[in-house]
């Protein structure tokens, strides 16, 4: 069997991609959705990664440390928020929070 | 490397190392602070520091401005250049504002912490307006959101805060979960980190049979990412209820400066790195070529039909600056496709967004002051909390009409003058066949929707009876702010061509040097 090549893991990141995206269109729950949004940002890290080591230097992997840091930064402040919500409303369903129209 | 080498980079980079410190010193003064004085004393102390520092920032920038060098770091990812500079002031003097209208209403109560985001959130713009590659870009564009995510939910009482913080951290996220997936693929097939050598690439691809479908598909992705941060419609759900849930302070920083970042990054992108796969959008849709011009002149016309049509039906003030915004970014990305056959951009192109951006700014940081002053003594921040008030407060209601008709883009204004290199840029891109007239006139249709809904506005201020006729008295820096700002528009307003001769003349513009 021949080992995975750039095109396997750039379908594998692509497919990430769409389930992190309908993760965040179809899901309920916030928290899953802020799950998704990471799911979307991995599958980023995943093609960066996978360029990188078929022949683009290492630039593609030191971009991804700063993806991961910048995405841990950002769960954090998502989940302030995602608190300080439930703290007023109660709730952390997409549904709940349709105060605001569109 | 030795030490007489690292002081020409302090040189530089001063504005950046001055910010965090008085970042920093934030979080540190509140720590330190927040026992020995109450919310208003400690609001008020650190406002007065921060805007002292934001201060000496811009004597730093104007210096750089002055000096006329330029530094560029590892292959773009640094790049201080006068003209930077300039944004950067633009971008300074709004969020002093933004700061100047906090000082005596403290709507949150970790005030330092407050004051530490909006100042990181500065810092954040400081380097989106100085980066050249790709990696910068990503990293200063979260740099500058993440903060601003947090000062939109930070009114913690008020619902709506909340939910259009959440709202913008969700579209935030998913703008950004497109840039980086469209960065990587771009990165991926070029190999280039820097624009710059995206660019060369790509022109060098143009002989060995073009860059790809990944490369175009990733810069679509990218194309979709900046939509959201610049808030073009159909990108643009986000943006009412992130203004109307924003405190006004924040709101304002939301409006102006990182408006004017986003503007800039996406100027930088599409007219400097991916300018050889423009493609155009010249004359009937059968005669265009592929590229990304065709997907921006949508976004155009999206963002001029939604925003102008959307904001006729607002009762909100707050809603309703953010469907000017989006009406706003459509008049901007005109400008963008104003490239002629052969896919160079017209000579008054980089120059008119810049300006353009730069008087947008500056404009809706005074929009917001105003508005900030007369909801003082209103109950909300509808429209019709604000009927009469230029009875109640002729004095901000004043300014609120100039920065009003800046807006809709009414002669004497800088607004309108904005408009106008933008039009015109267009019309000159393709000039013998009037290649760009279709998307002008439509422009210029949507323009005279605008003026309505701002006439509207400033009617429902000066016209409309007011109920409650006690007075709302506007405090001396807030006064101070408003006449700062109307100076800059209508001075910027009356000196168009030699404002825009400085841009045209700092070398480069928004296109990358060498």
């Amino acid at each position: 069997m021949e080992p995975p090549g750039l095109n396997h893991w750039l379908v594998v990141s692509a497919m990430l991609f769409c389930i992190g995206a309908a993760g965040v269109v179809l899901r309920r729950n916030l928290l899953v959705v802020l799950m998704s949004l990471e799911i979307m940002l991995n599958a980023a890290n995943l093609a960066l990664v996978a360029f990188s080591r078929y022949g683009n230097g290492l630039d593609g992997q030191i971009f991804v440390f700063f993806v991961i840091t910048v995405a841990a930064a950002e769960v954090a402040v998502g989940l302030a928020i995602l608190v300080a919500l439930y703290r007023l409303c109660g709730t952390v369903r997409v549904s709940d929070i349709a105060t605001l129209k569109l | 490397m030795n030490l007489s080498d690292l002081l020409p980079l302090l040189r530089f980079l001063a504005p950046e190392i001055l910010l965090s410190a008085l970042a920093l010193g934030a979080l540190l003064g509140e720590a330190a602070l927040s026992r020995l004085l109450g919310v208003e004393k400690r609001q008020n102390l650190l406002g007065w520091l921060a805007l002292l520092g934001l201060g000496a920032c811009l004597v730093i920038l104007g210096d750089q401005a002055a000096r006329g060098e330029t530094l560029a770091l590892g292959r773009g990812a640094f790049v201080a250049s006068p003209f930077n500079a300039l944004l950067k002031t633009a971008a300074t003097l709004a969020v002093m504002a933004s700061v100047t209208m906090g000082l005596r209403a403290p709507f949150v109560r970790h005030v330092g912490e407050n004051y530490a985001l909006v100042l990181f959130s500065l810092l954040g713009m400081f380097f989106l307006l100085s980066a050249e590659s790709l990696l910068m870009i990503f990293v200063a564009l979260e740099l500058t959101s993440l903060p601003l995510y947090a000062l939109a939910a930070s009114q913690k009482g008020a619902r709506r805060s909340i939910e259009g913080g959440l709202k913008y951290l969700l579209f935030g996220g998913l703008s950004a979960a497109f840039l980086l997936f469209g960065i990587s693929y771009v990165y991926g097939m070029s190999g280039q980190g820097s624009l710059a050598g995206l660019r060369d690439w790509l022109v060098a691809q143009r002989t060995a049979g073009g860059p790809g479908f990944l490369f175009l598909t990733g810069v679509c992705l990218m194309i979709v990412g900046l939509g959201f941060k610049i808030a073009a419609a159909p990108f643009h759900l986000w943006a009412p209820d992130a203004y109307e849930g924003a405190p006004l302070p924040a709101a304002a920083i939301l409006a102006s400066a990182s408006k004017l970042a986003g503007i800039v990054v996406a100027a930088r992108l599409l007219l400097g790195a991916f300018l050889p796969v423009a493609g155009n959008v010249l004359g009937s849709p059968l005669s265009w070529h592929a590229g990304w011009s065709p997907a921006v002149a949508a976004l155009a016309v999206a963002s001029l039909t939604v925003g102008n049509l959307a904001a006729l039906a607002q009762r909100n003030a707050k809603r309703f600056m953010a469907y000017s915004s989006v009406a706003h970014a459509g008049n901007v990305l005109v400008a963008f496709l104003a490239l002629d056959a052969s896919g160079r951009p017209a000579a008054l192109a980089a120059p008119a967004i810049a300006y353009y951006a730069v008087i947008y700014a500056l404009t809706n940081a005074g929009v917001f002051a105003a508005i900030h002053a007369l909801a003082w003594g209103a109950r909300g921040d509808d429209f019709a909390d604000f009927r009469g008030a230029a009875r109640r407060a002729p004095f901000p209601a004043f300014f609120l009409l100039i920065f009003l008709l800046s807006l809709a883009g009414v002669p004497p204004m800088a607004g309108f003058f904005g408009k106008l290199f933008l039009f015109m840029a267009a019309l000159q891109a393709d000039a013998t066949h009037w290649g760009l007239a279709w998307l002008v006139a439509y422009a210029l249709a949507m323009n005279v929707v605008a003026l309505g809904y701002y006439l509207r506005f400033a009617r429902v201020l000066w016209v409309e009876p007011a109920e409650d006729l006690r007075p709302i008295s506007t405090p001396l820096e807030l006064r101070v702010a408003l006449v700062a700002l109307a100076l800059l528009v209508l001075g910027l307003g009356v000196f168009p061509s030699s404002c825009l001769a400085a841009f045209r003349t700092m070398g480069g513009v928004l296109l990358l040097r060498g």
